[in-house]
């Protein structure tokens, strides 16, 4: 099981469910604007978020590093929808 | 700006010059604007705070990569261009030398500070894409700063290799 983070606007909201490790990254997208419609992140409810809104996406998937551990005590996949990051300082 | 505690000689790459509207969003004054930026930032720095640094104006290739990198302990990558950055990663995995990475989205609402091993270079949606300039981001392009010293100094002091994620929530930490 993973852990889901959705950044959108600036946001960044953990879903409070875990969800299986094995989605890919369409099913993630999708379930992503599924929450942010439904208002099941807090602070993220857009009714009528375009269903594109994560086409550009990054899907992120990690693990020891950022060692958090998941409800059975394992350490937990996190997983990160993101916006691009092209960019840099200088 | 945020490292100007360390004991510690800075080496600059950077090809491109300084322009005015760079004043607005990086670390750079008026008197700088038309000089090129590695050597702008290497006069600031040693004139302000009497900082050892280094300077090279030009453009990192596969030619230069290990005489302008070879000697450094730690990389930073504040670069704004997926080639630059693979090439980084691929030199700092084949010498095996730490490389932290900074990164901020095109709108200026994301960040990420991320050690080498976790790190994946994302390409511009296309070519020219407007970037953090104007002012506009300035607030958030110094969080992300602000957080990549944070990341530096942790690891120069205890070897800690932490990564971040900056949104307008603020900065989440492993």
């Amino acid at each position: 099981m993973a852990i889901l983070n959705i950044t959108y606007n600036g946001l960044s909201v953990d879903y409070k469910t875990t969800v299986s490790d094995r989605m890919t990254d369409r099913d993630i997208r999708r379930v992503a604007i599924e929450l942010i419609r439904s208002g099941d992140l807090p602070g993220l409810h857009i009714a009528h978020l375009p269903k594109d809104a994560f086409d550009s996406y990054v899907v992120d998937r990690l693990r020891s590093a950022w060692g958090r551990r998941g409800p059975s005590g394992r350490e937990a996949t996190r997983i990160y929808l993101r916006p691009k990051v092209p960019f840099g300082e200088g | 700006m945020g490292c100007r505690n360390l004991d510690a000689t800075l080496r600059l790459v950077d090809f491109d010059r300084v322009e005015s509207k760079n004043v607005l969003a990086q670390a750079f004054v008026r008197q700088s604007v038309g000089k090129n930026k590695a050597t702008a930032l290497k006069q600031q720095l040693q004139n302000f705070f009497g900082l050892k640094v280094e300077a090279f104006g030009v453009r990192l290739v596969e030619a230069n990569v290990a005489e302008l990198l070879g000697e450094g302990d730690l990389l930073v990558d504040g670069l704004d261009n997926a080639p630059s950055r693979s090439l980084l990663s691929r030199f700092a995995r084949a010498r095996q030398k730490p490389c932290v990475h900074a990164a901020i989205s095109a709108d200026g609402t994301y960040g990420m500070v991320r050690w080498d091993e976790q790190f994946v270079p994302d390409a511009e949606d296309h070519s020219g894409q407007a970037t953090c300039e104007g002012g506009e981001h300035l607030p958030f392009i110094g969080l992300v700063a602000a957080t990549l010293a944070l990341t530096i100094q942790e690891f120069v002091a205890e070897g800690a290799q932490r990564n971040s994620m900056i949104s307008l929530t603020g900065v989440q930490r492993a």
